[in-house]
């Protein structure tokens, strides 16, 4: 590992972005430490997604930088972070409508994996598995419980399945540090322990940090070491899940938005 | 000087009132109307027909035909296409009006030109032209007044339209944020439809001031069909100003062709002896892809805007519901039993027929390039025909060494294959600028250089040969000979079921897999870290490959190249629609498509009673596919009334029914640019809708028979983004993360 002994794995720092007049987020500051769960909560607005798109290379920021792993990745494309180490999930399902599954996986394996070959591509060799790509595939797949679909096509799941698909997905490319957007919507109380169960086993038993946006209160202040709140686009509280759950203005933001 | 200058103040006039009609339908629905100049062109012959071949006043059927019919044409078209497309995929957008771009000319001559083609120049004022006024010495006569004045109006009106009216207001909210505009109450289906009378207002008037001054054969409005897409990619397809900056730049720059300073100064000096009259006379029609690639250039640093603008056309892609491996044995079995009738097909059809399927085999190749580019990459390119163009010519001076006396002389089949390798860098190169910049640029920047590959280096003395093009001979390899026809022709069968196996390798590889998650979502593929542009280069690169191949080795089996008339860049318009016809995700479609472009044609010269026997098809596939009972009785009741009249009335004797037998030539690339439209409605073709039909029909029977519904078939409740609408409605509850 490269990483920088004690510094955190992702960090953003002094972020600002504005769209139009509607400025989204100021002055953000976030970090990641290598294998810590970072629960991310705010009210509907408060600037989470935006946050994700700053930080995963499709936003870029006013002002403020990135950095994974002590590199500054603020210019850098989305491809270039995730070859970083960075994967994560989308709010609103980016599912391929056109593959399976399984396929959702063995793209994101080997987009981690395998170094592009056309003439393998061209001569029709390129489309057997890799050493270990059906194993780590079947593992990611029973993990979450979706061998069952695993051969469906993604275009019809039903909605709770399809967040669970991209959960996969973005495990299966091996991050180093996974980021969730309200990974548990849409999914009933069983699917979310399942699902709080495999993000567990994936951080205790690779050691992958979490960057988790819930609405799910109980969910997010259960599973993760650290929380940051955010509203209207700044920070309003940091600290572990006790220290949270009194602060004073977490909970007037909260009952600000669900009165 | 003057007379150059007004010269091309005149060009910029026309081309400005169509321009700006182009990007006001843009921004207010963000369809891109490749139909633009048709349209321009379709209200031109009709002014023509009420104004000549009815004898009404001019200036009457101008102002009729402009202020009345234009906008209500623009209505309709609105109601019938553009209104479906604003929602459908970037793909689906783009091909639906180039569709129509191919058939409404075809229409319009069928209704409005008959038999012999027009060649008076009748227009709104006096004919011939009354010289007006002088300026600076240099007349300017009625026509061109007329042009200039026009065009000052419709800038001024525009500009006091957009800043000063609420219906200006209300684009310019569409403009920066569709959903913004939909949320804070404004009617945007209000919005567009009038921008598309309006829009479509622009290109009638463009069309029926520029008739009088080229004419009115469709040949004369290709310039402004070129000039105003490339003002629109100067334009960035917003902006009003710099799309009147780009269409000056270009009237201007192709009015001063001619002068001494530029002709007798420069082009003279730079241009090859032998070339240089050719080259010079089809250089103002190269002139604004020339800027528009400059311009191209030059916005290539606003990657950026990439990811920005597309991540809401990708939201609402509507993914095809089949997961791609359940069918693989479907997919073979159509392709196989084709091949099995392509193969069979010499023995009785010796001859002449047998010449024109082998001609379509060579081509099918070519429209396996589309399954590849456009099928896999989603990506649309108009300069496939271009590759085909010049792997030909390569072929042809690699084979016989003729005028290009440094290259090696090679094996006829060595040289079709080299020259195809050779296109491959071009085609990486054309692709590499627009594929950031998003689909709407790639498809102009292959337009770009099918038109400049055609007007410069097809027309060049060493290719063209004066007409004559270059002989190609027949290659012998393993000494097999292939000069005679039916050798050569199973050499074709053998090649393209070779290809066709490249084409399904590239789907099942890796590449193929990325391409598809990226048709999907590109911001998904992206964070996982795949490249989305170099998976569309491999594409693009492969599709050039096989279009260059297909195209050496059509000219092979000709005996000559002469790809300026074979390859030119607006039949490989009707090469997109042909293949998105039949559909460009199967190798099947790509047959279909190959066999057809070289059948139709023939056939509906020779069979009139074909387009009897065709009507009839349509009409029964109507009554069949279609629900709706009224529409179905309608068509059975059009099929017999439509048949008896053939036998009663008509004697078979077609000939002399006066539509049909002038529009026969019209016919083929009416079909296709139609079909190519009906794309709006099922954007994966032909192929496709019937195979889906008969395995749905296949799956019915077999839940009938075990009363077991089918996986997959049982309605689950939510994620369903497999029909437009859903795609609409989970695209309406997206949260809108980027601008
Ligand atoms: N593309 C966009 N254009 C305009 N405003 C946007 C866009 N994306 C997000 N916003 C606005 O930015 C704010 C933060 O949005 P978001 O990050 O999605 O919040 P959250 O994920 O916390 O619910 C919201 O007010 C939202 O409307
Ligand atoms: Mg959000």
């Amino acid at each position: 590992m490269s990483e920088v002994a004690g510094g955190p794995l992702l960090e953003a720092r002094g972020v600002t972005v504005a769209f139009g007049g509607l400025v989204a987020l100021s002055d953000v500051s976030l970090s990641v430490p290598p294998a810590t769960i970072v629960g991310l909560m705010g009210p509907n607005g408060a600037g989470k997604t935006t946050l994700f798109g700053v930080m995963s290379g499709l936003l870029r920021p006013r002002t403020g930088t990135v950095s994974i792993d002590g590199h500054d990745v603020t210019r850098a494309s989305p491809q270039a972070r995730a070859k970083r180490g960075l994967a994560r999930t989308f709010q609103r399902l980016e599912l391929f409508g056109e593959l399976t599954v399984r396929e959702h996986l063995v793209v994101a394996h080997r987009a981690r994996h395998r170094r592009l070959n056309l003439a393998l591509d061209l001569l029709g060799l390129g489309a057997r598995p890799g050493p270990g790509e059906d194993d780590r595939v079947d593992a990611v797949l029973s993990d979450l419980g979706l061998e069952s679909v695993a051969s469906r096509s993604a275009a019809a799941l039903p909605l709770g399945t399809g967040r669970l698909v991209e959960v996969a997905r973005a495990m299966a490319s091996e991050p180093k540090v996974l980021l969730l957007d309200e990974p548990s919507s849409g999914l009933d109380t069983r699917e979310t322990e399942q699902l709080g169960e495999a993000l567990r086993r994936l951080h205790a038993g690779q050691g992958v940090s979490l960057l988790v946006v819930e609405h799910n209160v109980e969910f997010v202040l259960s599973l993760a070491q650290q929380v940051t709140v955010l509203d209207f686009g700044r920070v309003i509280a940091e600290g572990t899940p006790t220290e949270i759950r009194g602060n004073h203005a977490v909970q007037a933001a909260y009952l600000g938005v669900s009165a | 000087m003057w007379p150059y200058v007004i010269g091309g103040l005149v060009l910029a006039g026309v081309y400005s009132i169509a321009t700006l009609g182009l990007i006001l339908t843009y921004t207010s629905s963000r369809v891109f109307n490749f139909a633009h100049g048709a349209i321009a062109f379709f209200l031109a012959i009709f002014f023509h027909w009420l104004a000549v071949d009815h004898g009404w006043n001019p200036k009457l059927a101008g102002a009729f035909v402009v202020l009345v019919c234009a906008p209500l044409f623009g209505l309709f078209l609105w109601w019938a296409l553009f209104r479906r497309l604003t929602h459908a995929t970037s793909t689906i957008r783009l091909v639906s009006t180039i569709g129509l771009w191919v058939a409404l000319p075809a229409i319009g001559r069928i209704l409005f030109v008959g038999r012999e083609e027009i060649f008076d120049r009748t227009g709104v004022g006096p004919t011939p032209a009354a010289s007006w006024i002088r300026v600076a010495g240099t007349v300017i006569d009625s026509d061109e007044f007329l042009v200039l004045l026009v065009s000052v109006v419709v800038a001024v009106s525009m500009t006091v339209v957009l800043r000063y009216t609420p219906y200006g207001l209300q684009v310019r909210a569409t403009v920066d944020s569709p959903r913004q505009a939909g949320i804070s109450g404004i009617n945007t289906n209000i919005v567009s439809a009038g921008s598309w009378m309006i829009g479509t207002t622009l290109a009638g008037a463009a069309g029926v001031l520029l008739a009088p001054l080229k004419g009115y054969q469709e040949l004369n409005f290709t310039p402004l069909v070129l000039a105003m897409f490339a003002a629109a990619v100067i334009a960035r397809f917003h902006s009003l100003v710099m799309g009147v900056v780009g269409c000056v730049l270009i009237g201007m720059t192709q009015s001063f062709i001619p002068s001494k300073w530029v002709r007798d100064d420069f082009l003279y000096r730079i241009l090859p002896d032998q070339s240089q009259d050719v080259l010079i006379s089809k250089l103002p029609d190269s002139v604004p892809f020339i800027l528009l690639l400059i311009f191209l250039l030059c916005y290539r640093g606003l990657d950026r805007e990439r990811f920005a603008v597309d991540t809401r056309a990708v939201a609402s892609e509507a993914p095809p519901p089949t997961a791609r491996d359940s069918d693989g044995w479907l997919r073979l079995r159509t392709p196989a039993i084709l091949i099995l009738i392509v193969l069979l097909a010499p023995v009785p059809l010796a001859g002449r027929w047998e010449a024109i399927i082998a001609k379509g085999l060579a081509v099918g190749i070519a429209f396996l390039s589309y399954t590849i580019v456009a099928g896999e990459g989603g990506m649309v390119s108009l300069c496939q025909v271009a590759f085909a163009g010049v792997g030909g010519a390569m072929t042809a001076q690699l084979a016989t060494n003729d005028s290009w006396t440094w290259l090696p002389k090679v094996n006829g089949l060595l040289a079709i294959f080299l020259a195809a390798l050779i296109v491959v860098p071009f085609g990486l190169l054309v692709a590499l600028p627009s594929l950031r910049l998003g689909e709407l640029y790639l498809a102009m920047a292959t337009l770009a250089f099918a038109v400049l590959t055609q007007n410069l280096f097809f027309q060049s003395a060493s290719i063209n040969n004066f007409d004559g093009g270059v002989k190609v001979p027949r290659p012998e390899v393993f000494g097999i000979d292939f000069e005679g026809d039916t050798p050569f022709y199973y050499l074709l069968v053998v090649l393209f079921v070779l290809a066709a196996i490249l084409v399904m390798n590239v789907k099942r590889s890796t590449t193929g897999l990325n391409l598809a998650a990226t048709r999907s979502s590109e911001i998904a593929t992206a964070t996982l870290g795949i490249s989305v542009v170099r998976n569309r280069l491999i594409a693009f690169g492969v599709s050039s490959f096989l279009a260059a191949f297909a195209g050496g080795l059509s000219v092979t089996y000709v005996g000559i190249a002469l790809p300026a008339r074979e390859f030119d860049a607006l039949i490989g318009v009707v090469w997109l629609a042909i293949a998105v016809t039949w559909g460009v995700r199967s190798v099947a479609g790509a047959l279909l498509a190959g066999l057809s472009f070289a059948l139709f044609p023939q056939i509906f010269a020779e069979f009139e009673w074909f387009i009897l026997v065709l009507f009839g098809l349509i009409m029964l596939g109507i009554r069949s596919n279609v629900r709706r009972v009224v529409v179905q009785r309608v068509a059975l009741a059009a099929w017999a009334v439509f048949w008896l009249g053939a036998f009663l009335v008509w004697n078979g004797n077609l000939d002399e029914v006066p539509l049909i037998a002038d529009s026969i030539r019209e016919i083929p690339t009416t079909l296709f640019g139609l079909g190519a439209i009906g794309l709006a409605k099922e954007p994966r073709g032909i192929v496709y809708d019937v195979s889906h039909r008969s395995r749905a029909r296949r799956a019915e029977r077999a839940a009938r028979r075990s009363a077991d519904p089918p996986p997959g078939t049982t309605g689950s409740p939510g994620l369903d983004l497999t029909t437009p609408e859903a795609a609409q409605r989970a695209q309406d509850e997206r949260e809108v993360m980027l601008p």
